[in-house]
């Protein structure tokens, strides 16, 4: 706990058990660290999650041995696949018992190393203090990700006693993350940059994992250039931005999508070609060259090759681009981008995302799910924390709410991870009390972590949960409509679905059921207003709608459906 | 696909075997063979204490040598892979070495 509160830990998220208790103990006995007990472990490792999408600070973890661990690995794996910084300690059997299938024995170290960026087992208690600064320094610094430490239980006896040094800094000479750029790989990207006719920016989660918003934002006012953002990116360029296309990829809009294919330069920074975004690699936009920013050396060349490969933190590569660009200044001419820009905008209103739907009120067909996530865009004047969970519900809010700030789109993009959602939403209220808090979800991906409703009540996290509820695992069903002939294997239970609104009541909170057109906007209207408490508002919409535009598999990024029986 | 040879040099500690053994099975690589041997003869790795600024003392370090079968495209993959390992100090192929994610012109071969 010590060694905790030297780091700077603020905020610990956990649920005791047998193996933890010496830890728990000294909880009790401190108040400089405030402890969150939530209602699953699974629960815990996202709110951490949340909490460090939204502030940048590392989440910490605390759990038991056994089943707690194993409970925490799919936040683990959350956290793991969009390097996010965590650090979770996780109890263990005393050291005399490891080995023998100890009363919740589990090999914490071994189920948790796929996805851990590194982890630690402590042998001796006097190695605490460095083993602590040295897993927060390992899950913040490069690419970022979760460390575990693995406690057995008489390394935190309190009888185990020794000179407490909290050591100033981390030394490891075998892990030197990438830094500063390296010049001349600078001043060949600057001159492929000048000599570009329709260069795109491709900026991902790792723009915002080094907190490059505003070097990015700088470079693009020299550059003038179209900017696209993963679904990890959203919000490190402002999405109401002239220049801004929208998200790319397998929802990605139009106008995205086709400038990347058409391309003649892409520049990607902190992003990772990863499938989701490329279609078929092979036929990945053939005339472009690529200048990639990376601070991890295996993101780069690994999906697409990259022309210039620039490594170190991406904030600082864009620094050094940006002071080399003010020096050739005479040398571009943004007016040279002019075709390309008339080019972007013949294809976005030849095929763009329909940004009126929320204008429509009439009762006469079912809600459409994208005017609940306008709506909500509206509500809280663009200017909510949204988490999210995963399926439709997740790209209707990625392609609808426009994120002008980075780190207030918090949702599960690597692993897709069902149940993140609202222990996420948590962990964001927690950092940031006053800040309005968002929930879009789903009725199937709520389910997989309702018990944190419990922790909002405990804690009094007046978040507020936005449920649209098409009574099917929507994406599910979508796949099945377009690649399986429409057959509903398991992704259906319209008839077994709980009544959210007793259900949210029940937990002490307000529930709110919207069924019709005319009621959406007031109906949610009236749950932002409820400042102090938390609102659940189940929003019922039309059971048929799909996410378009959507890649055709395995071809290339121009070929999309843009509706049931439209393809491009 | 073609036989590989791959060396590595890597912390002793516990569990850095099986994270770089781990690594080949997750990212679908084969290992051929596998031989481990604690180092305590650093006069070859010179340079490496030179760069990272530090004395190897006995027992501290391992040699792997790892026989693999893959493909060209993948082989700069795999180096980059197991030297993001933190355990992973450096690691040669006939071609190259990198230390900590930096190419060097020296070999561990």
């Amino acid at each position: 706990m010590h060694a905790l509160h030297d780091e700077g830990v603020e905020l610990i998220f956990g649920y005791p058990g047998g193996a933890a208790l010496h830890i728990y103990d000294a909880i009790f006995r401190q108040d400089k660290i405030n402890h969150i007990l939530v209602r699953h472990e699974q629960g815990a490792t996202h709110a951490a999650d949340g909490y460090a999408r939204a502030t940048g600070k590392p989440g910490v973890v605390l759990v038991t041995s056994g089943p707690g661990a194993t409970n925490a690995i799919t936040g683990i794996a959350t956290a793991f696949m969009d390097s996010i910084p965590m650090v979770v300690i996780s109890g263990q059997v005393a050291s005399h018992l490891i080995g023998t299938d100890a009363f919740q024995e589990t090999d914490m170290i071994g189920v948790s190393r796929p996805v851990v960026k590194h982890s630690y087992t402590v042998f001796d208690a006097k190695d605490i203090p460095r083993i602590v600064k040295e897993a927060f320094y390992v899950a913040t610094s490069g690419r970022p990700g979760p460390v575990v430490i693995d406690i057995p239980k008489d390394m935190t006896a309190p009888e185990n006693l020794f000179d407490y040094i909290y050591p100033e800094k981390a030394n490891i000479r075998s892990y030197n993350p990438p830094v500063n750029p390296d010049q001349n790989q600078i001043k060949r990207a600057v001159a492929e940059i000048l000599s570009a006719k329709k260069p795109v920016i491709y900026a991902g989660g790792g723009a915002i994992a080094s907190n490059a918003e505003r070097e990015l934002f700088q470079l693009n006012k020299i550059l003038d250039a179209p900017v696209t953002n993963t679904l990890m990116g959203l919000g490190v360029y402002p999405a109401t931005h002239e220049r801004f296309l929208g998200m790319l990829g397998m929802h990605g809009t139009y106008q995205a999508n086709m400038a990347m294919h058409n391309a003649d330069l892409i520049i990607a920074i902190g992003a990772r070609f990863d499938d989701r975004i490329t279609n078929n690699p092979s036929k990945f936009s053939p005339g472009a060259k690529v200048i990639h920013l990376d601070v991890d050396h295996s993101s780069v060349s690994k999906i697409i090759e990259a022309n210039i490969a620039i490594f170190g933190q991406v904030k600082n590569s864009l620094q050094a681009m940006i002071d080399l660009l003010n020096q050739s200044l005479d040398k571009y001419n943004k007016d040279d981008l002019k075709e390309w820009h008339l080019q972007i905008a013949q294809w976005k209103s030849l095929h763009g995302l329909n940004y009126e739907m929320y204008k429509d009120e009439s009762d006469a067909h079912p809600i459409l799910p994208q005017a609940v996530v306008q709506h909500v865009y509206n509500v809280t004047n663009g200017n909510a924390y949204v988490t999210s969970d995963v399926g439709q519900h997740q790209m209707f809010a990625a392609q609808y709410y426009h994120f002008d700030k980075p780190r207030r789109w918090i949702n599960s993009g690597g692993l897709g991870t069902m149940g993140f959602g609202l222990p996420a939403a948590m962990g964001v209220k927690f950092a940031f009390p006053n800040e309005e808090v968002v929930c879009i979800t789903g009725e199937g991906s709520i389910q997989m972590c309702i018990q944190e409703l419990s922790t909002c009540l405990q804690y009094n996290l007046p978040i507020k949960i936005i449920n649209i509820n098409n009574e099917a695992l929507g994406m599910v069903k979508q796949w099945q409509d377009m690649n399986y002939g429409g057959r509903h294997s398991e992704s259906t239970y319209q008839d077994s679905l709980p009544d959210f609104v007793k259900l949210a009541e029940s937990y002490g909170h307000v529930g709110i059921k919207v069924e019709k057109n005319s009621d959406l906007k007031n109906a949610l209207e009236k749950a932002f207003s409820m400042k102090d408490r938390l609102v659940f508002v189940d929003v019922y919409v039309d059971p048929a709608e799909h996410v378009y535009p959507m890649l055709v598999a395995n071809n290339s990024l121009e070929d999309m459906w843009l509706s049931k029986d439209k393809k491009t | 696909m073609i036989k590989r040879k791959l060396i590595l040099i890597m912390e002793n500690k516990p569990g850095a075997l099986v994270r770089v053994v781990g690594l080949f099975h997750q990212r679908g690589y084969n290992i051929e063979s596998l031989h481990v041997d604690p180092v305590d003869d650093f006069s070859s790795y010179k340079f490496i204490e030179e760069k990272l600024e530090t004395k190897f003392k006995e027992n501290e370090i391992s040699r792997l040598t790892i026989q693999t079968l893959v493909s060209d495209s993948l082989m700069r993959q795999i180096l980059r892979q197991l030297n993001k390992l933190i355990d992973v100090i450096a690691v040669s192929n006939e071609e190259t070495t990198y230390l900590k994610g930096v190419l060097l012109d020296e070999n561990l071969l």
